[in-house]
């Protein structure tokens, strides 16, 4: 099995079956439109670069959205 | 009335609207929409990956308003500059509040971190907006170091408490070269205009428009007592005195 922690929560996969990149990982938990920009083992992603950024067994990624606040 | 200035970036209305606690993105937008606001605070968060149905900023006009993305949730200045640099990676936005609350009860802003942060921040090019204790030294220390505004507050945010500092924002005021911003607090219109008449450039509201009976007529209110108190403190008040100081001719009585 092959693991990636996303927004603190340990999320595994089949080996065969890990999202290759970002665009992907958000495909895989239906959260597309949601996330704004992300951290990668805590490199900052903007969102146009989601879907050339490359995911490798037990990443830490935090997806992040803008939402309302004072 | 003049226009408001912050960072070479002018702006005609002089309240900034919050946008949590909204009951619906519907009701935020058109409450936003009354306010005549041009700036509005929005936060960071995770994704929450069981229910990513959230879609409160799409409501938002990015041409109409200018975003001014927070760090709210920030104990420290590390973990504030982490939020800002996110938040310039996701909007492309240099503007940011910067605030720092250590303290879940008060959320009152830690001066220390909030010095530290903006001057990093300030360094790496953003628009530092910080959302401080009404301190008059630590404004000072702020602006010093390149702050575009200072943020000092009424009382604890979300309290509705009004004008709680109201002796230190007056030497803030007094002494501030950048625009004084009062923050937090101002739980009625009567608050905010009272800011306004001693001075205050501008003034941020969220909970107390948000979570109105009608968020919209609120909002109207606020707008509008904004605009009362900047035109009295143009039109010069008259300081109060101990004594009556009649209105009317004290001559011409009719009696002997």
């Amino acid at each position: 099995m092959k693991s990636l922690k996303v927004n603190g929560v340990e999320r595994r996969f089949d080996p065969d079956e890990m999202p290759g990149t970002l665009s992907a990982l958000l495909d895989a938990l239906g959260v597309g439109a949601n996330a704004v920009v992300a951290e990668v083992d805590g490199r900052i992603v903007r969102r146009d670069e989601f879907h050339r950024t490359e995911l490798q067994d037990g990443q830490q990624i935090e997806l992040i959205k803008l939402m309302g606040g004072g | 009335m003049g226009k408001l200035t912050i960072a070479g970036r002018t702006f005609d209305s002089r309240l900034l609207v919050g946008t949590g606690k909204f009951s619906s993105p519907q009701v935020m937008a058109k409450a936003l929409a009354a306010s005549g606001a041009e700036i509005v605070t929005v936060a960071l968060r995770r994704v929450d990956i069981d229910n990513p149905a959230d879609d409160t900023l799409r409501e938002i006009d990015q041409d109409r308003f200018l975003l001014l993305p927070n760090t709210s949730g920030a104990r420290t200045a590390e973990e504030a500059i982490r939020l800002a640099r996110l938040a310039r990676a996701a909007t492309g936005i240099e503007w940011l509040k910067l605030e720092v609350t250590p303290d879940p009860y008060y959320l009152l802003p830690c001066p220390v971190e909030t010095l530290k942060a903006a001057e990093i921040l300030v360094k790496e090019g953003f628009v530092v907006l910080p959302y401080i204790n009404a301190d008059p030294i630590l404004a000072k220390r702020l602006q010093d170091v390149g702050t575009a505004t200072v943020m000092p507050l009424g009382s604890p945010i979300g309290s509705n408490q009004g004008l709680k500092t109201r002796a230190s924002l007056e030497i803030i005021i007094e002494q501030s070269t950048v625009p004084v911003v009062v923050d937090a607090g101002l739980g009625l219109p009567s608050h905010v205009a009272e800011a306004m008449e001693i001075g205050a450039d501008a003034v941020l509201v969220n909970t107390a428009i948000a979570t109105a009976g009608d968020p919209v007529e609120m909002a109207v209110a606020f707008k509008l007592a904004v605009e009362a108190g900047r035109k009295a403190c143009v039109a010069g008040p008259r300081a109060p005195q101990r004594t009556a100081e009649a209105s009317s001719p004290l001559t011409g009585f009719l009696r002997e």
